[in-house]
This record gives C-alpha cells, sequence and structure tokens, in this order.
C-alpha cells in the first residue's frame, strides 16, 4: 500500500517535467485532483522555483483555485477539441539537442525557405491563371476583365507579354514574409495551400 | 531582482495539460493554475498597490487565459502567453478604476506599459512585508540546506532537470542510468526537500501540508 502511495507521488513528480504519457498521465491527473496531491504539486514548484531563484521563495496564501472553479463551472465548453499547436511545436520542446546547437544562420534558412515557398505558390496562381486563357489570343485589356474581380493585367518587363497582378494574392505574399521572420517557423506546403486571408494575423494574440 | 527563467521542458508539460484542458479536463487546468499562481500573483502585486486586488486580477488573468486557450498555438512558451494576458488584465483592472468617482487611492499605481518598469522601481510589491519577506527567506534557506544535505546522485539529478533544463533522457545519458532511475531520483530528491519546506509552510500559513 505504501509502495502504491509512493509511486503515484513519483507519478506526479513525473508529471511535473512533462515526462508521462497514456495511463501514467491519467494516473498523474487523478493523484493530482485531491487536495493532498494538489499541495504536492505546488511544492514540488515551489522546490523548483526556489533552485532557480531565491527570489520566488515566497508561498501564495490567497487562494485563487476556489473562486475560480465556481467561475470556471459557469464557463460554456472550450470551443475545439484539439488544441491545434502549430506543427511541431511540442517536438521542438522536446528535442534533444536545445536551440544552442542550430547554426547561426538557421533563421535566415528558414526565411529563405518560407520566402521560396511563397514564390512557387505565386507562380502556381499566376500560372493557372494565364492557363486557362490561352486558349484564344487576347490583349492584355481583355485578359484583365476575364480574370477574377480585383486581378490587373500589366505589362510585364519585356513589353510584350502580360502579367496577371492579383491584389489578394500579393497580400497573402506580404503575409507569408512577415510569417517567415517569426522565429521558430515551420512551414510546410499544406500550411501554404490552406493559407486563407480570412485568418491574417489572428493566430496568437493575447486577449 | 530578476525572474527566474522555467527550465526548457516546462513547456512541455505546459502544452500537455493546455492540450488536456481544450479536450474538456477542468483537472489539468487546475494544475496550471497552482503552478503559475504565484508567479502572477507577484506580477499583479507589482503593478497595483490594494492587496485585495491582486486576488481578483489573478483570478480574472486565469478565466481569461481559460477563454483564449483554443487559441493558443504553441509559438511562444505556456508562460510567456499567460503573462502579456496577466499584464493586460492588471491594465484593464487600474483603468476601469480610474473611470470610478468612488475610488481608492492606495489602489492605484502608475499604469507602466511594461511590467519590466517595476523591477527597477526599487519599491516593494503590495506583497512583500517584512513579515512574508521572512517567511521566503527560510524557505530558500531550508531548499538550499536540504540540497546541501542530499545523496550526490539525488542532488545531480534534481539541479539537472530544476537548473539545467534536461530532460530525463538527457540526465540518463549524462548520468549514465535507466530513465526510471532519473525519475525515481528527481522524485526523492524533491520529496526529501519538500519534507524541510512542509514545516515552514505549516506555520506560515497555519494548514498542514
Amino acid at each position: 500500500m505504501k509502495d502504491d502511495v509512493v509511486n503515484t507521488q513519483e507519478l506526479l513528480s513525473a508529471l511535473v517535467d512533462g515526462e508521462l504519457a497514456g495511463a501514467e498521465l491519467e494516473r498523474a491527473l487523478a493523484v493530482a485532483e485531491d487536495a493532498q496531491g494538489q499541495r504536492n504539486w505546488q511544492l514540488y514548484h515551489l522546490v523548483g522555483d526556489v533552485l532557480r531563484s531565491p527570489d520566488l521563495a515566497h508561498h501564495s496564501q490567497r487562494d485563487v483555485l476556489t473562486g475560480l472553479r465556481a467561475r470556471l463551472a459557469q464557463e460554456p465548453p472550450l470551443q475545439g477539441e484539439h488544441l491545434q499547436l502549430v506543427p511541431g511545436a511540442l517536438e521542438q520542446v522536446q528535442a534533444p539537442a536545445p536551440v544552442r546547437d542550430q547554426a547561426a544562420n538557421a533563421s535566415v534558412f528558414r526565411w529563405k525557405l518560407a520566402a521560396g515557398f511563397a514564390s512557387i505558390a505565386a507562380v502556381a496562381a499566376v500560372g493557372w491563371q494565364v492557363l486557362a486563357l490561352q486558349t484564344a489570343p487576347v490583349s492584355g485589356a481583355q485578359l484583365a476583365q476575364s480574370a477574377a474581380p480585383g486581378v490587373v493585367a500589366v505589362a510585364a518587363d519585356d513589353g510584350r507579354s502580360v502579367m496577371l497582378r492579383d491584389p489578394n494574392l500579393d497580400a497573402l505574399l506580404a503575409l507569408h514574409e512577415q510569417y517567415a521572420n517569426r522565429p521558430g517557423l515551420q512551414v510546410p506546403a499544406e500550411f501554404l495551400r490552406n493559407a486563407s486571408l480570412a485568418h491574417a494575423g489572428s493566430s496568437q494574440r493575447a486577449p | 531582482m530578476t525572474v527566474a527563467p522555467l527550465p526548457l521542458s516546462s513547456n512541455d508539460s505546459d502544452l500537455q495539460l493546455v492540450q488536456r484542458t481544450v479536450a474538456g479536463d477542468q483537472r489539468a487546468y487546475e494544475l496550471l493554475v497552482l503552478k503559475y499562481q504565484r508567479r502572477i500573483e507577484r506580477l499583479v502585486a507589482r503593478m497595483v498597490r490594494d492587496h485585495d486586488l491582486v486576488q481578483d486580477i489573478a483570478q480574472e488573468t486565469f478565466l481569461r487565459a481559460y477563454r483564449a486557450l483554443p487559441q493558443f498555438r504553441g509559438e511562444a512558451q505556456f508562460y510567456t502567453w499567460l503573462y502579456r494576458i496577466a499584464v493586460n488584465t492588471a491594465k484593464k483592472f487600474l483603468m476601469d478604476l480610474r473611470r470610478d468617482p468612488v475610488l481608492t487611492e492606495s489602489a492605484l499605481a502608475p499604469v507602466q506599459d511594461d511590467e519590466e518598469t517595476f523591477r527597477n522601481r526599487h519599491e516593494p510589491s503590495t506583497d512583500e512585508t517584512p513579515e512574508t519577506v521572512l517567511a521566503a527567506q527560510e524557505i530558500a534557506a531550508a531548499v538550499q540546506a536540504a540540497m546541501e544535505a542530499l545523496p550526490e546522485e539525488l542532488r545531480q539529478a534534481v539541479t539537472l532537470r530544476e537548473i539545467e533544463g534536461l530532460s530525463y533522457d538527457e540526465i540518463a545519458q549524462a548520468m549514465g542510468c535507466p530513465i526510471g532511475t532519473v525519475r525515481s531520483r528527481i522524485f526523492r530528491a524533491r520529496e526529501a526537500i519538500s519534507a524541510r519546506v512542509k514545516p515552514l509552510l505549516d506555520r506560515q500559513t497555519g494548514k498542514r501540508w
């Protein structure tokens, strides 16, 4: 019996470190449900904080949780059953090699990679529009009329061919440039194909 | 005075708990609240002078964070995200107080754009009374003494975890032992240190730990 108690508290300790999964995670959460489990949880974190900085060696005597529970009980269920983490968020944090092992120009490479994907997407989008109109010879004015609303036909540098510029696509490319400058960005092709201007700039703002 | 960083893999635990919360397990969110309550209160106490307001603002912070959890993408550390919610919540409380004709002078502190400014002002926070400062010193001393009394392998394991931020796998490689042994050593170290801290908390809080 005592071994079971020790074992469950050890699970709680491992939960502090994010080192549990599956059935053990469930058991640890069950342990943390009761008052003693929550006190041990607080204690383990107090110990860790104090080891990192003695300035954090104060213990709160306020009871935030009781009042919060009452308010949470009145809240509607959270929208979305599954958290949509950015690709690699959990894997990045769990990676054995910390950030210090990355090359100094790794962020530059990621920016160039993102820009490369954006360029390919832009060329593909324009190419599809031009290809659709190649069945009959058309002038630049006719191209502009037949293209999607908002698309403008502009002369290319050679003066003979016509390039279609879509302001929506230009905005999308600008948005990808902004994302490319954020650290830790992983930009698989699927993200580009599914990108929507409706979600531009709304991903990670604190309320 | 600087705020200690969290170990690198603290975010693993946080993301796990956030995912569980969004999936409907409120117990997981309560663990996050208990984990960060002290830090958030400490932050808020530097922004407001009214002792009673600190608890209200902390509670409101965690409520707002709960509502916004589905929007959390893991691009930043969870505490960084929570920190900004706390600052914004405290600012809103202070702004609302300023508009109230019946306001408490003692409740207001100058609103700053960044909490960093408060740390540089050498002004004691709402929570820093002689008693609380002494209590914190006692806890810090107890933790230090407990660490020095630990067997070497336990002290090394808990140091690699809490201070160096290594994962269990990395610690196992560093110490040349199985991961299960690492988990056990860290747990036993925490238990030994907690045993020294509990009597202090019993006395300070008046409840049994």
